[in-house]
């Protein structure tokens, strides 16, 4: 018996041309400008890259924009994980309303977000008025930045979470209660562990996104040295004074840390499913 | 054990649980078996506690827990579709109820190696979900609830998603366990055959209906409804007429037992296994024969064979299931023989081993009511209903969602005022005729009432949208029986009959309600002035002979004008009559131009009206 095997010729499609073609925009479009940041920065050299880095305002704004990102992700992580468990398994009158609401920072200008904070918490504001003569002004303060980077980065935690509550049958939690665990049990052992990663990914997109809001921090932050200077609005303001190399030293750490965490990001989420 | 007393669960607009009562003994394997959407998960969800009943009671175990959350109830569960913890491995999973219960590591790790081993997965504790099989999952889950030795075990379709061979194997395996640790477990499944290998008891639900409880032999054997003979296992059912204390079916007459009462006349729907038929070449003796048939199939299906007999109709008799195709009045037989039996003769006579005689089906009356207004529909099924030995489901239409709960209550208290008994009240939403016809479709009723107000303000209200009554009469696919004003006790029933129409439902249909109130009827045919022919004496007479066979005394009358209506309201004058009878076009076929008859009738005729679709009795 003879076997006769039969070759498949598939027609290949040259790759070469479409692919060229969507380097070739790219290239001035993002790799050009990336690529720009880090040839300034160590333009003077790694000493004066160095030196750049260690005045103390820099210091202060790298230090502070970590501090304030980190915190921001903590914070929405709970507030995110929280809204989405109440919006995935309860049914009410005006959750849509409130589905859409909550996602709504995605949609708003950073700045249209600084001025409406100003508008309520400033000095002149809407709830600011009463507090000032108490001796709380939380506008051109830490807490005014805290403030707006918690309404811009709200949506990321609640987009990373909500989609596998909602993916969870129902009867993973009914199936809790009938072997006796308590809503809050069931919560802790059997709803936050589904949730890892999730929470792992959604706090990165917070921290990640925090780190470089500029938009809202520079309306309620007053832009104040030494107090309210996040990193971009420190970067921009070098830039303003003519400090190209400076500016471009933060900018060139702002961007590997960046980098950094949407690496983290890409492999986690590109890992299979949850395999143990 | 577990006691339900009159459960009902009730959501917008359907009762998937209706006034379920049953109790489950200690140690005993309890069946819920019903069709998807039937309600049984209903039931076994409330039983644990994940659905609260808006109606009734249920205790466990003497002890009553209505209201109490599932934590409280002291109850295993296993999900259809498992709900193994992912994150948790196989043996974490197991000890969950331990762990919650603050029961100490090495007493969880002994108790957890003891259900390993019980439900097989000794050596896969240190699995996830991922890494084993559904086969696999679900003894998990069967371990799982059993770990903290609950006073109640609950199974919803623990099989239903692995396949036939797995789930032969797990069958077995979960009743060895029962048994040995002799809980008492309740299983919801929609498969017969997993509900008789099972079940110490079958509950077969229908429609959030508990329908008859049963051992399965007992269930399958002498079913008392319809329903349950032929969901538990295949079958004919054939319907003869009862005669003395015997049925009449074709050349056949069999003895009617003591509890399954008929009266004279009353069609009686006999049961037929296919392993109780016997086939042979020559007529046998002593064994009760049907007659000749002719083997149109024969179809191996491993250890048994199934030969399809078609038998020439027989007189009187018609078959129901399985249903006979339109124009067929042949009779099928399914018969089981073993696989290895000799083939049957192609021309083989039918006799009958045994044979089980269904109950009387139960009237059921779909009464509607608006809430407000004349009570005449309620008030004239309270008259009928000890008459028909049948029970009345009150609906009302509401318009939205917030009317819904206080249109139920003041149905409710309608009902009562009009002397309804024991009548279930339902509600559905949005509009009024098109929600009837939901309902019709979607239960068994033999007939629908609505009021049709008084002649006075219909006379006033010519002008207005089209009535209820009106806007059903054409569409209905069961009797609508239209009353008009305060009812009045049926004496005498008008049954008005066109010559030579194929069905005679409006004959059978009134002459069905004229025997059970103990009227008296009249056969009216209309014609025109000199166009009356033998035919239609002829065909009145077949009429009177009909309500004769029912037991009605009948007459018949023929009445001449030139137009039908004033016809009937010329002979009404003269002739007082309590009921008039017309038949409507079956619905959906097109209408003939002008205005239909039925509807005139029903504007015009002083008296109450029943609508009987053709082809619908």
């Amino acid at each position: 018996m003879s076997t006769a095997t039969a070759v498949v010729v598939r027609p290949k499609r040259r790759a070469a041309v479409p692919a060229g073609l969507v380097i070739l925009f790219l290239l001035p479009l993002i790799l050009m400008p990336l690529a720009a940041v880090f040839a300034f920065a160590f333009r003077g050299g790694p000493r004066a890259f160095w030196v750049a880095l260690s005045s103390a305002e820099a210091q202060f704004a790298l230090r502070f924009s970590l501090v304030i990102a980190l915190v921001t992700a903590v914070i929405n992580s709970v507030l995110g994980t929280f809204t989405a468990y109440v919006l995935s398994r309860y049914r009410f009158r005006g959750q849509r309303v409130l589905g859409i609401v909550v996602n709504l920072p995605v949609a708003i200008p950073t700045v249209v977000v600084g001025t409406s904070l100003l508008l309520l918490w400033g000095p002149i504001g809407l709830l600011g008025r009463f507090l000032g003569p108490v001796g709380l002004q939380p506008m051109f303060a830490p807490a005014g930045v805290l403030l707006a980077h918690l309404f811009v980065t709200f949506p990321y935690m609640l987009g990373a979470v909500k989609p596998v509550l909602d993916e969870l049958e129902e009867t993973y939690e009914e199936a809790a209660y009938t072997i006796g665990a308590s809503t809050w049990q069931t919560f802790r052992f059997v709803i936050l562990p589904t949730l890892k990663g999730g929470l792992f990914a959604g706090a990165l997109l917070t921290f990640a996104h925090s780190l470089g809001e500029f938009g809202a921090t520079v309306m309620v932050s007053g832009n104040l040295r030494l107090k309210t200077q996040t990193a971009p609005l420190y970067i921009f303001a070098q830039f303003e004074a003519g400090n190209i190399e400076t500016a471009n030293a933060v900018a060139a750490v702002l961007a590997i840390l960046s980098f950094c965490i949407f690496f983290v990001l890409l492999r986690y989420t590109a890992r299979p499913t949850d395999q143990h | 054990m577990i006691v339900l007393e009159n459960v009902t669960k009730r959501y917008a607009d359907q009762v998937p649980v209706d006034r379920v009562s049953l109790e489950v003994e200690k140690g005993e394997l309890f069946v819920l078996l019903g069709a998807s959407g039937s309600g049984k998960s209903t039931i076994l969800r409330m039983i644990a506690g994940l659905v609260f009943p808006d109606e009734g009671r249920i205790s466990i175990h003497g002890r009553d827990v209505t209201l109490l959350p599932p934590q409280a109830r002291d109850i295993g569960l296993v999900f259809q579709n498992y709900s193994i913890f992912r994150h948790m491995t196989v043996a974490q999973n197991i000890e969950f109820g331990l762990r919650i219960r603050g029961v100490k590591a090495a007493e969880r790790a002994k108790r957890r190696d003891e259900l390993l081993d019980l439900v097989g997965l000794s050596g896969l504790g240190g699995r996830f979900d991922s890494q084993i099989s559904g086969g696999q999952r679900q003894r998990v889950a069967l371990a799982r609830a059993l770990a903290y030795n609950p006073g109640v075990l609950l199974l919803d379709e623990p099989f239903g998603a692995l396949d036939v061979k797995i789930r032969v194997q797990l069958r077995q395996s979960l009743k060895e366990i029962q048994k040995r640790l002799g809980l008492t477990t309740v299983l919801v499944t929609h498969d017969q055959e997993e509900a008789f290998e099972l079940g110490t008891r079958i509950a077969v639900i229908e429609r959030g209906r508990l329908l008859e409880v049963g051992p399965p032999k007992r269930l399958y054997e002498s079913p008392r409804s319809l329903f349950v003979a032929t969901f538990l296992g295949a079958g004919a059912v054939l319907v003869g007429r009862s005669r003395g204390h015997n049925v009449e079916l074709g050349p056949l007459t069999l003895p009617v037992p003591m509890d399954v009462p008929h009266e004279e006349g009353d069609r009686v729907r006999v049961l037929i296994r296919p392993e109780h038929i016997l086939l042979s070449a020559e007529p046998k003796a002593n064994v009760p024969t049907l007659g000749q048939g002719e083997v149109i199939e024969d179809t191996f299906t491993g250890s048994s064979r199934r030969i399809r007999v078609r038998m020439p109709p027989l007189a009187g008799v018609r078959q129901v299931v399985p249903a006979p195709p339109f124009g067929e009045d042949a009779v099928m037989l399914d018969v089981a023989v073993p696989a290895h039996a000799d083939p049957p003769p192609r021309k083989p006579w039918v006799a009958l081993e045994e044979w089980h005689i269904l109950r009387q089906p139960t009237p059921r009356l779909l009464v509607c009511d608006e809430g407000e207004g004349l009570a005449s529909a309620l008030e004239f099924s309270a008259q009928l209903l000890p008459a028909l030995n049948g029970v009345a489901t009150v609906l009302g239409v509401a318009a939205d969602a917030r009317q819904q709960d206080s249109l139920r209550e003041s149905l409710a208290a309608r009902a009562a005022e009009a002397g309804l008994k024991e009548s279930s009240v339902r509600v559905r939403r949005g509009e009024t005729a098109e929600q009837i016809l939901l309902e019709q479709r979607d239960a068994p009723y033999d007939f629908v009432l609505t009021g049709a107000g008084e002649m006075a303000s219909l006379r006033r209200a010519r002008r207005r949208a089209p009535q209820l009554a009106e806007e059903l009469a054409l569409t209905t696919t069961i009797p609508l029986l239209a009353v008009r004003g305060r009812p009045r006790r049926l004496e005498r029933i008008l049954i008005c009959t066109a010559i030579g129409e194929p069905g005679k439902s409006d004959v059978r249909a009134g002459g069905w309600l004229a025997r059970r109130m103990n009227a008296a009827a009249t056969l009216l045919h209309v014609a025109r002035p000199g166009r009356s022919t033998p035919f239609a004496a002829e065909h009145l007479e077949r009429g009177v002979s009909t309500l004769r066979e029912l037991g009605v005394a009948g007459s018949w009358a023929i009445q001449e004008n030139e137009d039908p209506v004033d016809g009937i309201l010329a002979f009404l004058r003269e002739n007082a009559h309590d009921l008039v009878v017309v038949g409507a076009p079956p619905a959906g076929r097109q209408l003939p131009r002008g205005e239909p008859i039925t509807l005139r009738a029903l504007r015009e005729c002083g008296t109450s009206i029943l609508v009987v679709p053709e082809g619908s009795w």
